[in-house]
Order: structure tokens, then C-alpha cells, then sequence
């Protein structure tokens, strides 16, 4: 029995909107130098899972931008490999995972497929669900459909013969369901459908509130251990960025750093990207700062999501709360006089 | 470029007093700069130049740095024409010729120069820390009409006896060739970065072969030769950071350099970048307790100690009450709890125990083995 893979990357995630204005939900930043994306697709790797469909609606050149053909997850492959396969959706696609009507535009990747069975699965949620144990679990189970739940809710993550998948694409219209997700949620007959427990560590990035909340929870060294597996390594695009440089003067603790950075301010509880510039006297307190973002000397940040390429001019006061921070969109420039 | 250029990098250099740094593998595969090794910056400099066709000739301990360089792709050398090519010494009909001298391990090659149809031919050195646009050392080559160009760099007089020398007239013409002289007349060093006209290069190689009494070395015979013979050679100066380690204590230094930022040695150019292979590890965290001042960190670190003036290469681990000062730390160590690390470089996957001391800090810069670390447990410091 084996696997091919379908990510939904056109899923519709509302509360996540100032930072997709440029990009899809699953190439938002993650964790200094991650996109969503890259668990979803490490996962899949790292279960030998080699046929990968991407299903993509605009604006997706940010993800292009990062997939490229795969090579970073060894997916630029002779046979099989990375698929992207956009979707003639406008404005992003439906709220829920794994569209038939996605699907359905690109039925020859399911139908020319040599594997005998489909993971369905979302790119919002980051995770190490070990596909090869869901797949026994599923097969043992002898159910039709396998979800995969971990402690606080679903994972988004569904196994389902090919030969199902097909026969759902095919009759999705005069059943009325229009995801996997929804399939699984109404429990729609004839079909019968288990559950594989998983234990380990997972973060669903479904609001701004979410994607602060368990940013910062990488933080803790526990969460960190399961996510970050010596053995199950998360892959993302290269950039080729020197180690961070922490000048004399900087004080930094309790943080995730990237590489690319110079450090010359005060960092505590957060979470800086590549490439970030931090200033003398700045003093950054529970921030996330995403990709090549400068912050100038004596600025003033607590609670505070700084898009890419974010500049901050210096003595900008900026003071969010943990339950509504600060975001900052891709590109802005806050002045002294826009903080007061 | 119109012309064709192929770089040819010497990479075979063993060494030897670089100790244990070296026993497995080459000088230029050794780790530098928090997470680089020597070898990325002459195959960077290639890549920023659009040289897209490089050959890398190998002997001493090749395998780490075969199966590091690849098919080149970090360095975007994965080309259909050209693109990078190993270069080790192989057998033919009468017998296996190993490289005896830097301009034999050319020579020895001339099949493949031959194949690349080169129009200059561009020798490097692999084991050289340095950022040089190698387009602009061909342009001068070719405003000066050269049969071949000695990038040269100007060193401290009491330095001057380490290097190869060159004299120069007014017009940067060489007029004298000489290999670490007793008494320098000059303090225009050879960086061992040449440009030779293919056919020039081509009869010299195949002369030198024959005689007998050459030790086949570009310094040492075929310079000399093309300079008696009266081809036009010329020397370029180049400005910048430029080091050749040779030692543990140069090799200290060159990463002291990157974090001293007159050293004139800046790793943060996107203009200019770096290559290298990239490991694929989480974001380095610094914890509650750790502290970092005036140094570089790679991925995959978790500091809960004190790194002061320091470079630490990707996957360390500095428990908490551990000191690290001006040392440099490579990929994999872990630095126990209480342990006191200064003036040191620490090799790749070693474990310092708990509560480490050097036993007699040296005058230079240490090399902190596992058997130095294996002789302190034996002597019962702990």
C-alpha cells in the first residue's frame, strides 16, 4: 500500500487576513524561518510519500516562490514529485479542506496516480503526523476514511483509498458535500470513518490570536522537542544567510533567532526571522518579526507581529496585549509620529 | 564575459599544522565562519564572478570535500555546459600520476582544459578566505594584454619572507618572481590567484614536464620560466580581506576577524553572498539564562550560558553556568554545565564535560580535542 499526497493550499482561513494579503495562509512565516507549508510537506517526505499536489489558488506567487519545483523537500523528481496545480478559484478558495471542485480540475492527477492511497491534508497546521503509522492504522481500521485528531481538535489530515477519492471527485455534485473536511464532519453514508489518535505536538494557525499564541509557544523547550525532530527533520527553501550576529551592547533572551540577523538591542519572549536589523536601545518584549524587517534604535515593541520587510523608525513606542497584538503588514513603515 | 574562462581550484592541501583539524579531511573543507567551509569562498567568489565552469582538483583526503561539493549545487554550479567537475588524480596506461606540484596537477588535466575550449584559465587556490570579483582581474588581464596576471597583495614587510613575491615597474609590470625570500624586495605577495591565455599556459605546462629537475609548481618553475623567457606578466592588486590559515592560531584569527567589523571581512553582503551547503535545523534559541555578546551564532544552537567574542558553528549546545570566550565552537559540541572555555577552538561533535578547565591555558590558541578533554577525566580535575 502506498501513498500519494493532495495539500490544500486554497483554503479560505478568515481571521488570518492582514497577513494574506500578499501571499496564501500556507505561506505565511512560521517559526523564524519556516512557511506553514513546509510542515505539510516535510510530514509527507519524511513518510517516503513522493507524488505531492499542490492545490494552489491566487495569489500564489509567494508560494511558488518558495516551493519552486521541490527541491528543497527532494521532490524534483524524474518520476512523480511536485505537482502545482492551481485552481481557477478567485480570492482564495473555500473554508474548508481538501474541495472537490479543486480536485475535480485536475482529475488526472488523481487518476493517473500509481499509488493506491490519497492523504488529504490542510497547510496551516504545523505538525509531525507520521503518515506511515496513520496508513497502517487506517488499513488495520478497515474503515473508509481515517482522520487524524490530536488533543485540542482535528489535525486537517485524512487518508482515503484512491479509488474512493475518485469515485467522491466524480460524485461530489449530486451528493452535496464539498470538501473531505465537510464529508467527514456530516459523516455522510455509505461510507464509515475512524479516527488515528495522534499524541505529539501540533499548532493550527487558524487567527492571528492562534498564529501569536503558538508562535510563542515554541518558546517552550517541550514544544520545541516535538516539533523539531532529529529524525523527522522540517525542510524549508535555502537562503544562504550567515549565523546571526549579536553585537556588544545586545541582550537577548528567551528567544528564536534566525540566521541573517544583527542584533544590537534587547530581545526577550520572541520570535526573529532572517535577516532582521534590531538597533541600539530597541527593546523588543513578546514580538514576532518576520524576514528582513528593521527596527531602529530606542523603539519600544511588546506584542507586536511585524510582517516582512516591516521598517520601524527609531523611537516608535509600540505596546499590543497578548490577546489583540500589534500587526504590522508586509512593507509598512511606522514613523514616531504614526505610534503616537 | 565573451571569452571563456574556466577556474581551476587547487584544492589537494593537506595542512599538516592545522593538527587534527586535518587528519580526514582536506585543508579546504575545514570549517570557518560559523558555518562555512574555506572552500566556499573561492567557489562563492565563481559564482558572484559568473565564472560557471570550474574545475576542482583533489588528492589529500578528497572525499569529505567530494561528497560536500557535489554537483555543485549550492554554489548554482549544476549547470548543463560547464558547471563543476572533481579533479582527482586517476590512472592511465602508464600508471597512476599523482600531483606532484601545483602546475603538475594542471598539467596532469590538460585533457579537460582541452575539452572546455577555454580562452584564459583561471587557477585558485582552495584554502584562501577572501572575497574578489574575478571578472574584473580578467579585464585588467586583457587591458593589459598579459600572457599572464599575478593578483597580488600588498603585506606587512616582516611578513613579506612567508610569501611568494613579486617586483613590479611603474606599470605593474612583474620584474622579478621570487618564492619566500630571506631578504624580500618587495611586499607584493602572490595570492596564488593567476590568469594565464589557454595556449601560453598549454606549451609552458607541456615543456615543464619534461624537465626533469622541476618540482612543477607555478611559483617555483613555471613563473620563473615565462618571466626569463620575457612574456608579458603582470601584477593586480587587489584590495581587501584576504587570509591564507595555515595554522590553529591563523585560523582563531580568521574567525575573530568576521567579528570585528574593521577586519574589513563582512559575511552579511547580499551582493556578495556565501555559499554553502545548508543543514536544514530549527532557528538557534538563546533561554532564559543565556547570554550573547560580540559573536555569531548558527542555526540549531541552544545557548544557555555565556558566549562572549565568539563564533559558534550550527547544533551546539552551551548549558547553563558555561563560559565561552573568544573561542570558536564547530557543529555538534556540547559544552557542559560550569565549563570555562577561552582561547579555544573546538572541533566538530566533541562533548566538554561539566565544570572543564584547561589544565595549562596555553600561549596561543588551543585545540580542544576529545583527548585533551579524555586526559583532564583521567587526571581527576572534576
Amino acid at each position: 500500500m502506498t501513498l500519494m499526497a493532495a495539500v490544500d493550499a486554497s483554503v479560505k482561513v478568515a481571521g488570518l487576513q492582514d497577513l494574506t494579503i500578499h501571499r496564501s495562509v500556507s505561506s505565511i512565516p512560521f517559526a523564524g524561518r519556516y512557511r506553514l507549508i513546509d510542515f505539510a510537506l516535510s510530514n509527507l517526505v519524511n513518510a517516503d510519500i513522493n507524488s505531492v499536489g499542490i492545490f494552489a489558488s491566487q495569489p500564489f506567487g509567494s508560494l511558488i516562490d518558495h516551493i519552486g519545483v521541490g527541491k528543497s523537500w527532494d521532490l524534483d523528481r524524474r518520476k512523480e514529485g511536485l505537482f502545482f496545480l492551481p485552481t481557477t478559484h478567485q480570492n482564495g478558495g473555500i473554508a474548508t479542506v481538501g474541495s472537490f471542485r479543486d480536485f475535480e480540475e485536475h482529475l488526472q492527477f488523481f487518476e493517473k496516480s500509481r499509488q493506491t492511497h490519497v492523504v488529504v491534508t490542510s497547510s496551516f497546521v504545523a505538525g509531525q503526523l507520521d503518515y506511515k503509522e496513520m496508513l497502517a492504522h487506517h488499513l488495520a481500521s478497515g474503515k473508509d476514511i481515517t482522520e487524524a485528531v490530536g488533543a485540542s481538535g482535528s489535525l486537517k489530515s485524512y487518508i482515503l483509498s484512491r479509488r474512493l477519492m475518485l469515485e467522491l471527485i466524480r460524485s461530489y455534485r449530486e451528493k452535496r458535500i464539498l470538501s473531505i473536511e465537510d464529508l467527514v464532519n456530516l459523516k455522510k453514508a455509505p461510507y464509515s470513518y475512524g479516527v488515528y489518535e495522534y499524541k505529539g505536538y501540533f499548532a493550527i494557525i487558524d487567527s492571528i490570536q492562534q498564529y501569536f499564541k503558538e508562535s510563542l509557544g515554541l518558546l517552550d523547550e517541550n514544544n520545541r522537542r516535538l516539533l523539531f525532530l532529529p529524525q523527522a527533520p522540517i525542510y524549508t527553501k535555502v537562503k544562504d544567510e550567515p549565523p546571526t550576529r549579536y553585537l556588544d551592547g545586545s541582550n537577548v533572551s528567551n528567544s528564536m533567532m534566525a540566521n541573517g540577523s544583527t542584533i544590537l538591542g534587547n530581545v526577550k519572549n520572541s520570535i526573529i526571522s532572517r535577516a532582521v536589523t534590531i538597533g541600539i536601545n530597541a527593546s523588543l518584549d513578546s514580538c514576532i518579526i518576520m524576514q528582513k524587517c528593521t527596527i531602529e534604535e530606542n523603539c519600544e515593541l511588546a506584542y507586536v507581529i511585524a510582517d516582512k520587510d516591516v521598517y520601524i523608525e527609531k523611537g516608535v513606542k509600540l505596546i499590543g496585549t497578548p490577546e489583540r497584538p500589534i500587526v504590522l503588514r508586509k512593507g509598512e513603515r511606522v514613523t514616531k509620529e504614526d505610534s503616537q | 564575459m565573451n571569452e571563456k574562462v574556466v577556474a581551476m581550484l587547487l584544492a589537494g592541501g593537506q595542512g599538516s599544522r592545522l593538527k587534527s583539524l586535518t587528519y580526514d579531511i582536506a585543508k579546504p573543507a575545514i570549517p570557518y565562519g560559523g558555518k562555512y567551509r574555506i572552500i566556499d569562498f573561492p567557489l562563492s567568489n565563481c559564482t558572484n564572478s559568473g565564472i560557471t565552469t570550474v574545475g576542482v582538483l583533489t588528492q589529500y583526503q578528497p572525499h569529505a570535500l567530494h561528497r560536500y561539493i557535489g554537483l555543485g549545487t549550492p554554489w548554482d554550479l549544476d549547470r548543463h555546459k560547464g558547471g563543476v567537475t572533481m579533479l582527482p588524480p586517476y590512472a592511465e596506461i602508464d600508471g597512476i600520476k599523482w600531483y606532484a606540484g601545483t602546475a603538475s596537477a594542471i598539467y596532469q588535466n590538460i585533457n579537460f582544459l582541452t575539452s572546455c575550449e577555454p580562452d584564459y584559465v583561471l587557477i585558485l587556490s582552495g584554502d584562501h578566505i577572501y572575497k574578489m570579483d574575478y571578472e574584473k582581474l580578467i579585464e585588467y588581464h586583457k587591458e593589459k594584454q598579459a600572457d599572464v596576471t599575478i593578483s597580488v597583495l600588498e603585506v606587512p614587510w616582516e611578513d613579506a619572507s612567508r610569501f611568494g613575491l613579486v617586483d613590479t615597474d611603474d606599470d605593474m609590470n612583474v620584474i622579478e618572481f621570487s618564492e619566500k625570500p630571506e631578504n624580500p624586495k618587495s611586499n607584493l605577495a602572490s595570492m596564488g590567484v593567476y590568469v594565464f591565455d589557454w595556449k601560453k599556459l598549454e606549451s609552458y605546462l607541456e615543456d615543464d614536464n619534461n624537465i626533469e629537475e622541476s618540482t612543477h609548481d607555478f611559483g617555483k618553475d613555471i613563473l620563473p620560466k615565462m618571466l626569463s623567457d620575457h612574456k608579458k606578466m603582470v601584477a593586480y592588486p587587489f584590495k581587501g580581506y584576504w587570509k591564507d590559515v595555515g595554522t590553529v592560531d591563523s585560523l582563531w584569527e580568521a574567525n575573530m576577524d568576521l567579528l570585528n567589523p574593521s577586519a574589513g571581512l563582512v559575511l552579511h553582503d547580499p551582493a556578495w553572498r556565501i555559499y554553502s551547503s545548508n543543514p536544514q535545523l530549527p532557528p538557534q534559541v538563546i533561554t532564559d539564562s543565556g547570554r550573547v555578546q560580540g559573536s555569531m551564532v548558527n542555526e540549531g544552537c541552544v545557548i544557555s550560558g555565556t558566549v562572549r567574542h565568539s563564533v559558534i558553528f550550527q547544533n551546539v549546545l552551551i548549558e547553563k553556568d558555561a563560559v565561552v570566550e573568544d573561542s570558536v565552537v564547530m557543529s555538534g559540541t556540547k559544552i557542559g554545565r560550569g565549563a570555562h572555555l577561552s582561547r579555544v577552538i573546538v572541533p566538530p561533535d566533541v562533548t566538554v564535560p561539566e565544570n572543564y578547565r584547561l589544565l595549562e591555558p596555553a600561549k596561543g590558541i588551543t585545540l580542544l580535542t576529545q583527548d585533551l578533554i579524555d586526559s583532564w577525566k583521567e587526571s581527576g580535575q572534576q
